[in-house]
């Protein structure tokens, strides 16, 4: 249970998806000009990626390691389309706002991600709950972008105006640069944050990659060399 | 050879099944997005030509047979009488096909209107034909003579997109055309 749990949870916080595994952000950026739309495809993900983990976990010891991408991406594709049609069917407005994201969750790269890293060497139930973990974080993230970039660009949240007259727009936040520069600052926010963290526990901040001078290769024409 | 065996039918079998999968749910859901895809992209084109109506075209829909196919007419009625139909035709644009959903009253040879289903002209130019100012030159408009004022009408092209409005033109006389065949037909199928 514990374990299942620990599984379940890694995607909420440790491995958040677009914020601490920087996956999937074709969709983080292109979606999230309100709340409901983040929302709407983090539940398509949702769906996908418990069902394709799901099914690719059951499978994991009939599928051959050579084929096992073209496997994983059948599934992906298969569960896909499900939810185009089923978006259709039920949710029509949603459908007309996501268009072409809808069809390119498959190329997202936490699908295959979770496949091919946890889904086909661990059981059924872990791989669900690893599932539903991504997605569920990978919604959160994407209705808070959402929201962030919803409110200050339109001063709207799930389409109801939060925001009186005083507040002026800031249209920029819904355009496609917005996205980058919300995504930037609440990367460098979470960064900080852990920082923070680990100080308070004494240990040192997380670095970037370390450039020394045995891996480096930028300055193979050192001045005296 | 065992292993390439193998992997050939497992990935068969895999993508069999998705197809057998994805064909079932095709199937359950196709009535359903027809539906919707009539109420959101027909549907407010419906409300664009006409005002005070009591049903719901899109639920009413009946299909006709017509010398050009299957033409499927939304009617539009108030306290139980029928006061007008639409259905949509298509004129060649720019960019693609124009969908117009073209309007006229059931009480003489007049339009009521026209709304802009799909376009995929471009933006500021071919586009603005879903704008009022020229969407409203049609609004009860005689069934006759429906032409651009350089053609010799009096419905005033976009400037810059000629080709536009030539095709919304043609959509609108090519429905006039299908309503005169079948306006006859219109009162007995909706039993008023």
């Amino acid at each position: 249970m514990s374990s299942l749990w620990k599984e379940f949870s890694k995607g909420l916080w440790k491995d958040l998806p677009p914020f601490k595994l920087v996956l999937g952000l074709c969709p983080v950026l292109a979606v999230t000009k309100t709340a409901y739309n983040g929302f709407g495809m983090g539940m398509a993900v949702i769906f996908v990626l418990a069902l394709s983990n799901l099914l690719v976990s059951l499978l994991r010891k009939v599928i051959p390691a050579k084929v096992r991408i073209a496997c994983f991406i059948v599934v992906a594709a298969s569960l896909v389309v499900c939810v185009e049609l089923l978006m259709q069917a039920y949710a029509y407005p949603l459908y007309q706002q996501l268009g072409i994201f809808v069809p390119l969750i498959v190329v997202n790269c936490i699908i295959l991600g979770r496949a091919e890293a946890f889904a086909s060497k661990n059981p059924v139930l872990l791989s669900v709950a690893d599932g539903l973990g991504m997605g569920i974080g990978f919604t959160i993230s994407l209705t808070f972008l959402g929201s962030i970039r919803e409110l200050l660009g339109t001063g709207q949240w799930f389409g109801m105006q939060v925001l009186s007259d005083w507040f002026e727009p800031v249209r920029f936040m819904v355009e496609a640069p917005g996205a980058f520069v919300c995504l930037g600052v609440l990367l460098a926010a979470m960064n900080a944050f852990t920082n923070w963290q680990r100080r308070t526990k004494g240990l040192e901040a997380v670095q970037g990659p370390v450039h020394d001078c045995k891996t480096c290769g930028m300055c193979a024409t050192k001045p005296g060399a | 050879m065992k292993e390439m065996i193998k992997m050939v039918v497992v990935l068969s079998l895999i993508c069999g099944l998705s197809g057998l999968t994805l064909a079932t749910v095709r199937q359950a859901t196709s009535a359903r997005i027809e539906e919707q895809v009539l109420t959101y992209v027909q549907g407010p084109a419906l409300e664009q030509i006409f005002t005070g109506y009591d049903n719901n075209p899109v639920k009413d829909r009946k299909a006709f047979d017509t010398p050009g196919g299957p033409v499927t007419i939304f009617p539009v009625m108030k306290a139980g009488k029928l006061t007008g139909v639409a259905f949509e035709t298509f004129g060649k644009g720019y960019g693609g096909d124009i969908g117009v959903m073209v309007g006229f009253t059931t009480d003489g040879d007049k339009l009521q209107g026209i709304g802009i289903t799909t376009l995929k002209e471009t933006p500021g130019l071919g586009a603005r034909v879903v704008e009022p100012d020229f969407r409203n030159q049609f609004r009860r408009h005689s069934t006759e003579t429906i032409a651009l004022s350089k053609s010799g009408g009096d419905i005033q092209a976009i400037s810059g997109a000629t080709i536009s409005s030539t095709g919304t033109v043609a959509a609108v006389n090519e429905a006039v055309k299908i309503f005169n065949t079948i306006k006859d037909k219109l009162p007995d199928a909706w039993g008023s």
